[in-house]
This record gives C-alpha cells, structure tokens and sequence, in this order.
C-alpha cells in the first residue's frame, strides 16, 4: 500500500469536488482528489436535468437560503468558465407555462420578487407569443413568464473538464479509491483508501450522497441531510426540435416537479417525481415512469411512451425545515478544524462556480495559505467531436489519424479516433467512453456498438475483453469465453 | 471508380442491399454502389450461424453466412462497386449522399436513385422502461449473438430472456448449447413473438420454460445483473399484485421488438408510415421522394430473410429502371387502407400499374378468417397471427378489374368465413 501525503484532500469528483480542485489549483497547493467511482461525475452530478438556473427553480427566489447566493453569484460566472473549459453552454431561455389566474397571481409575485433581487429579465408573453415560440406546447396554457437567462451544460463533460484542467494545473486525481476511514493525527488527518493511506492538512468533503458518512469519520455531525430521488427520462433525438426553450409547469402535485428541457446533445429531458429512497439505491419504479410520462404529456401532449430511450433516477439532498429544505451545505465543520463539507440540493451545478471560490475562502479561513500558483492556465481545450466538425476539419481529422473516418456508435456518429481519445484522457470503462463521447447514449443504446468500444477499451488499455466493465468494480461486462462453461466436454 | 457517377447507391448489404444491388445491376444500371459500415458485407447474417435461411429463396437450408456468401459471390461476380466500413451520415431531398470512412475522408455522391436498406434495430432496456437498477448484464439479444457467434464470448451464466422474437429464442438455444443455464423465456402476450419453429427447435427441444402472458418486472443488482422479478400480466398487460416472483441470474436478454433503422430517410425528408415504423412505399418500393426506393426490413420487419431478399429485389429493380429512363413522375395512386384486425399493410400505395407483392400483417390472433382487399381478392384462412405476416402477389391483369378512379382499397379480416 501507497503512503502519500497533501496539503488538500478533495474527497469526491463529482462537479463541486472538481470546481473546488480546479479553483485550488490557481494557488501553490498540493492537492489530491479521490473518487470512489471508476470515472468522474457519476452520481448527483450525471442524474441531472442540465439546466443552468437563476435559483427560481422551486417557483421561488429565496435570499434566505445561503444556496440562492450561491446561484446568484455563479450566473456571470458560468459561461466564461465554460468558455474557459471548452465547454458547450447553451442560453435556451425557460418558459414557465401559465395555465389559470391563480398560476398568473403566483407568477406574478415570483416575477416582482425575482425584480428586487436584481435578476432581470422576466418577461409575461401572451398565448399567441407562446404559440409562435413553442408551436407543440399545450394548448391550455393562456399565457407564460419567459426568462431568457436560463441556459443548458453538459454537467458530466463540465465535470471531465474541471478535472482535466485542475489535473494541467497539477492537482493529483486518483479513481476508484473510497475512502475507509479518517484518522486524526495532531494537524494533519490520516485518510484511509482501499488504495492505502493519504496524509493530509484539509479535507475538503464533496462525497455527494455520501457527505455525512464521510463527515462522521471524524465525528462531525452538524448537518442531516434527507435523500430525495428524482426520475428524468430522456427522449429521442429525432424530437429535438419539438421545443426550443426549457418549458415547465406548476405540478398539480406535490413531490413533482414538471420540466422538460433540451440538452446540449439534441434529446430532450423530461422530469421529475421527488420521493424520499434509500441512499443509493439509483433503481426507478414503473409507477414512477408512468407518471412522469403523464407530467411531460402535460406540457406537450404529442409526446408519446415509444419517444423514450432512457430513463434513470438520481439524488438531491435535501435539509430540514429548521434550515429549510433547500438550503445547501458550505461549511467548516464546527467540531473539527480544517474539515469542509460541501454538498448542494439541485442547484449543484448552476452553484458550482462560486461554491468553488467559496471553499477556496473558507479553507483560507481555516488556515491553508493560498499563493497564486503563477503556471495556473484556466484554458483546457475538449478532444474533437467529429460530428460536429465542419467537413474540411474532418477531412484533416481523418488525414491526421484514420480512426476518426472509422464511426463506431452509429446513431451518435462517434468515431474510433474519439474513443481512442477518451481513453487517452481517462476512460477506463463502457461508461466512462459513453459519457466521454456518448457512443451508446443514442436510440439503440449500445446495442449496436457495446461489443465494438469493449473491443477498443481492451486495446487501448492492454487488458483481455472479459476484463472490461460497465462502470468499475464488480460490473464485468463478458463473464465467459465461449465453450469456458461446457469444461472438459468439449 | 468515380463517385459522381453512380446509378443506384445501396446502403447497407445485409439480406436486403445485396439482393437490390444485385438485381440492379441484372436490370441494367451501369453503376451500382454498395456502402457498407461493417468491415464485410452481408449485415447482421455473420452472426445468425442457425439454419433455416434460404428455404424459400434458395430451396436450401442454409445458415447465416451461407446465405451471405451466396450473394456475395453474386456481388463479385457482376462487377458491383463496393464500399466497407464506409457510414452514410446524411441523405438530403435531393439525393445528395454524404458518407465518410477511414480511407477517402468525407464522400459526396449524387446517385440517379438510391434503396435504403439499412434493416433494423432492436428495441432497448431504456424504451421498455423496465423499472430497477441499471447493472452490467443487460442486452438486446443481437448484441449477445454478435459476443457469442463473432467475438467468442458469452455474457453470462445464468440468463433469463425477455420477449419471444425469434432471435431471443435463438439465443436461448444457442447460450443452452454453450452450457448456460436459460431460467426462462418471458412472454408478455399469450403466444410466442416469433416463428413456431423456433418455439418448437429453440424451447421445447431443449426443455426450456416458456412463461406467457409475464414480464419482467423489476431487474435487481447495482454492478452486476443479480436478480430479476417476473409478474403474471392482465389482459391490459398490466402486472398482477401477488404473482411476482424473484429469478436469480446474472444476465437479462431483450429481445422485444425491431424497429426499422430509418434516421437517414428522415433527414431526406422520406415520409415514414407509424404503423410500420418504415416509408411509406408504392409497389415499386419507392418513397414519397422521388429516386429514393426502400427494401427489407428498414420498410417494416419481416419474418423471413427470403422475403427480406425480395422485396428489396422490388425496390432494386425498379431504381434501375427508373434510374435509365430518369423518370421518377408517379402515376395513378390508390392508397391501401388497414381494415379489421389489419396492422400494417406494405405498400401502402398502388399505381394499380404493376405487378404487386403485398406484406400485410394483422393485430390480433384470430380463427376462421377470410382476408380481402377490395373487392376482388379474397383468401381463407384456418388461422392469422401477428407472429406471421401474410404475403399476396397480385399481377397487374388481376388490379385491372379496379375501377377507374379508385382512390382507395380496404384490406381486412372478416370473421368466420
């Protein structure tokens, strides 16, 4: 076993754990980040809507929620970050559907309240603008509050990229490390992985639906937090272009929200019922599905069950009603020095940035010294998408190197040059490469090209197929080579 | 050879692409262009290595492969242009190709007319919705026979399937042979999905339970595929409380459906018909784009491989033809229209022209029926299924009894004839 030794652990890569590293690693730190997953933004992080938002998403803007600063202060900071990233971010706008006069009164205050804080640009559009801006949208809407602001990211490529930059910037990340147990040991804590053992000054604790457990290692205890689960489906791409803005309605109710928005990839995204589930436990039910089916339908009834390709559950934290349930978590612990917990309800991504500056300030508080790290290059530059590519790029892509005219997921159009890529960068797994380049995200979800990027992962990486997993650990793909079970029959 | 002057462009050369290029090429068209994205012709048949291919079309029982390589010999033999592991990204209105591969970069052609016959794909976990977790072990019976009979490897030990396609119970076989216990074959509807033979060769020949009128419904396991729960289903196919029942096994095989493979006729604006989920096409096989004619299983999904052939050979015939005269204008039409207890009927337009080969395939089970069009044919039969797709050819003299105008014809089953 490993002994190693930092000033700062980062204990989580979802995207706080990776804005925090990316944020550290402007300064003369040493840095780890550990993720128990074999790739980065697996678990609140990916289960995402991919909305940027304004902190209106509850229908109300709550400046006593230390979260909603958060939000507020990230909104000028999110595309150039992006930007910085190579990131696609994308200002779709959002329609909140109006469908009587009591949601008219309450849209009313929400849009005065928004007024005051300063967030600008609400606007009351009438039927026939409605109309024209979402043709498909339903017809009982007789009116809707536009908010041009609202935009969509890629939550997990915005992750890969904060890691990949912070990583430039010399920050150390290590996977599918998990952490045991946290000694403390005069000022340093001794932090126990199944890939031995991290010497360390701070902790800073992102471990998503994980953060009390992480924080009861050291006997810190100053927050509770409820696990809710969300359910989101996805629909097909050849819908794309059913709606240009993120559209949502009140829920008729409670423990639902009713969203549908586009992607950054073309599908689009509809959810979500929120019941409380053991922590963890990522599975959907079928009650669940139906009715985030007749949700969606409520915004545009065309949408049918065959549009679906996928479907998955995903956790917000959520507080209780002493803090509010919304509120987040940003804090050193009062127990224990130099210990930080971060972990945010659903804003996590729209959050992100100025939580990264945040932790950044509080560990300063807590005592860590934060030099300018003069080599910090906020650039990172993203692997080519050959679909995206203009024709002549492509041809130079393919003169460069030929595996980029070999397409491999064909319903993406993604090549064997960007698998290969993915790999160089970091993939290790089938969904590592699919969220990396999404071969296998499209209509026939891996069907067509699962043995193919299993044939490639194994290449690249120098190891046998059957070796090749899902998503780490125990999630082999190929348990057996032909004929192995038949024994000495044969 | 030159790109910007192709005949016929195919694309795709499974059971479908050949056999249209094939015939292109016999009726005349000069440049016959086939894009493959595989590395070899002959599309999903490498990986079906059962018989039973060729009965109708050869009078031979052949496997997969063999039934490929007759038609590859063909391919070569005529002289027939061939690109592999060349993908076909767009198609626009007016017949512009775009393809690109490891070797040319992007590939622009302009062909006289083009079939599509890119085939099927198979209908996924995430379509179903099938509630639970989503562990390594999952997949659409394709994807295991492609790691079974062409990578040399076998997903898993203990397999439960779900969906009686033909290529699930196939499977079944085929994993049995290898040693792996089959826990069942799950059925939603009170019959088999696919062929009766292979009910009888791939189930009952290896003693393998068959569960009608179940389904799956919950899949257990958080890495690995650990379990999954069956239920019994109402008429509605709804699960019943109280008749779950957990199944431990290490892998779930999909094999729920087809779907015709037609995002590239989308983006060329080809109108596609709901019911089938493929174009719509005249007796001709062509679309409601003029030069661009559709085959096989990616117009709507067929029992056989032999009627796949054919009705490409339709397809590929007529986009000769009709490549050399450059004449593309449609004729007279009559649309065929779904009647009692009819799914889908292919064409779904006549010109009442030609000759025409009809695949019609009816919603429900039922007995002692007769099938009309119009009202001039008529057959008898003992009993229809969805499982079994009717096929009528009619000759042109035979449509000249319709009447001048006509617009339309109702296909329908008519009870207790």
């Amino acid at each position: 076993m490993e002994k190693m030794e930092t000033e700062v652990l980062i204990i989580g890569g979802g995207v706080l754990g990776a804005v925090v590293a990316r944020e550290l690693s402007r300064y003369k730190v040493d840095v780890i980040l550990v993720e128990k997953e074999a790739d980065f933004g697996w678990g609140s992080t990916k289960t995402n809507m991919c909305i940027v938002c304004q902190g209106g998403d509850t229908l109300e803007f709550r400046p006593e929620y230390h979260r909603s600063k958060l939000v507020w202060d990230s909104i000028p900071l999110m595309e150039p970050l992006c930007q910085e990233l190579d990131v696609p971010f994308k200002r779709v706008g959002e329609l909140a559907l109006i469908r009587n006069n009591e949601e008219l009164g309450k849209f009313r205050k929400l849009k005065s309240k928004a007024e005051k804080l300063g967030l600008a640009g609400h606007q009351f559009i009438d039927q026939d603008t409605l109309r024209q801006m979402e043709p498909h949208a339903t017809r009982e809407a007789i009116a809707a509050l536009y908010d041009p602001n609202i935009a969509i990211v890629d939550p997990v490529r915005l992750t890969i990229a904060l890691i990949e930059n912070a990583g430039q910037n010399g920050v150390q990340v290590m996977r599918e490390t998990e952490v045991l147990n946290i000694f403390q040991k005069g000022n340093q804590f001794e932090v126990e992985t199944n890939r031995g053992s991290i010497k360390c000054r701070f902790i800073v604790n992102a471990a998503g639906t994980s953060v009390e457990k992480i924080a009861r290692l050291v006997n810190s205890d100053d927050f509770v937090l409820y696990p809710i689960r969300g359910y989101v489906g996805i629909l097909d791409k050849k819908l794309g272009d059913l709606i240009k803005h993120e559209i949502h309605m009140r829920p008729d109710a409670p423990g639902q929200m009713n969203i549908l928005t586009p992607s950054i990839h073309g599908n689009l995204f509809f959810g979500t019922t929120m019941q409380p589930a053991r922590r963890g436990d990522y599975s959907t039910t079928r009650r669940i599905a139906q009715i985030g089916l007749q949700n969606v339908r409520k915004i545009i009834p065309d949408i049918s069950e065959k549009d679906i390709i996928h479907s998955f559950a995903g956790f917000l934290m959520f507080r209780n009603w002493e803090v509010g349930w919304h509120e987040s978590v940003v804090q050193a612990s009062r127990k224990v020095s130099r210990f930080i917990s971060i972990c945010m309800g659903y804003p996590g991504v729209s959050a992100a940035p100025a939580t990264g500056r945040e932790v950044a300030e509080l560990l300063r508080r807590e005592g860590l010294r934060l030099e300018s790290n003069l080599r910090f290059s906020p650039f990172r530059k993203a692997s080519p998408i050959f679909n995206q590519l203009s024709e002549e790029q492509q041809r130079e892509l393919i003169a460069q190197d030929s595996r980029y005219g070999h397409v491999v997921c064909r319903c993406e159009t993604v090549t064997e040059g960007e698998i290969v890529e993915a790999v160089r960068r970091g993939a290790t797994t089938l969904d590592g490469v699919k969220f990396r380049t999404r071969a296998g995200m499209g209509r026939c979800q891996g069907g067509f090209c699962t043995p193919r990027v299993a044939k490639i992962l194994g290449r690249e990486l120098g190891l046998p197929e059957e070796k090749i997993t899902k998503k780490g650990r125990k999630s082999r793909i190929l348990l057996y080579k032909t004929k192995e079970l038949l024994g000495g029959e044969l | 050879m030159k790109f910007s002057d192709v005949d016929v462009a195919v694309i795709g050369s499974g059971p479908a692409g050949m056999a249209a290029a094939i015939k292109a090429k016999q009726e005349g068209a000069e440049h016959v262009l086939i894009l493959e994205r595989q590395e070899q012709l002959g599309g999903l048949l490498h990986q079906c290595v059962h018989n039973g291919f060729g009965l109708l079309y050869f009078g031979q029982d052949l496997t997969g492969p063999e039934y490929a390589c007759r038609f590859v010999e063909k391919v070569r033999d005529l002289g027939i242009e061939v690109l592999l592991e060349t993908m076909v990204t767009q198609i626009s209105v007016d017949r512009k190709l775009t393809a690109v591969n490891s070797r040319e970069g992007p590939i622009h052609l302009q062909p006289k007319s083009i079939v599509l016959a890119m085939g099927c794909r198979e209908r996924s976990r995430g379509q179903l919705s099938i509630p639970g977790t989503r562990p390594a072990g999952i997949f659409t019976a394709g994807t295991a026979q492609r790691l079974v009979n062409v990578e040399g490897f076998i997903p898993g030990k203990k397999v439960v399937i779900l969906g009686s396609g033909d290529i699930g119970m196939i499977m079944a076989r085929r994993l049995s042979l290898e040693g792996v216990e089959v826990k069942g074959v799950v059925e939603i509807l009170p019959y088999v999905g696919g062929l009766i033979r292979n009910e009888v060769q791939c189930l009952h020949d290896f003693d393998i339970p068959l569960l009608l009128e179940h389904t799956v419904t919950q899949i257990h396991g958080e890495q690995r595929v650990e379990a999954v729960t069956i239920a019994k289903v109402d008429k509605n196919k709804r699960p019943i409380d109280g008749t779950e029942q957990n199944i431990e096994c290490d892998t779930l095989l999909l094999s729920v459906g087809l779907i015709p493979e037609n995002e590239l006729s989308r983006m060329a604006g080809v109108d596609l018909d709901p019911l089938v989920g493929g174009p719509v096409v005249d007796e001709r096989r062509e679309t409601n784009i003029p030069g661009i004619f559709a085959g096989g299983n990616v117009v709507h999904v067929h029992d056989l491989v032999d009627d796949v052939s054919w009705e490409a050979e339709i397809a590929g015939a007529w986009a000769a033809k009709l490549s050399q005269k450059g004449d593309f204008e449609k004729k007279g039409k009559i649309i065929l229209r779904p009647g009692r207890n009819i799914r889908s009927v292919v064409p779904q337009t006549i010109s009442g022209q030609s000759d025409v080969t009809f695949y019609i395939r009816v919603k429900e089970m039922e007995e002692k029926v007769g099938l009309r069009i119009g009202d001039f044919y008529h057959r008898a039969f003992r009993v229809v299924k969805p499982s079994e797709m009717i096929k009528v050819d009619l000759l042109q003299k035979e449509l000249n009894l319709l009447k001048g105008n006509l617009s339309e014809l109702v296909v329908e089953c008519q009870k207790g004839e």
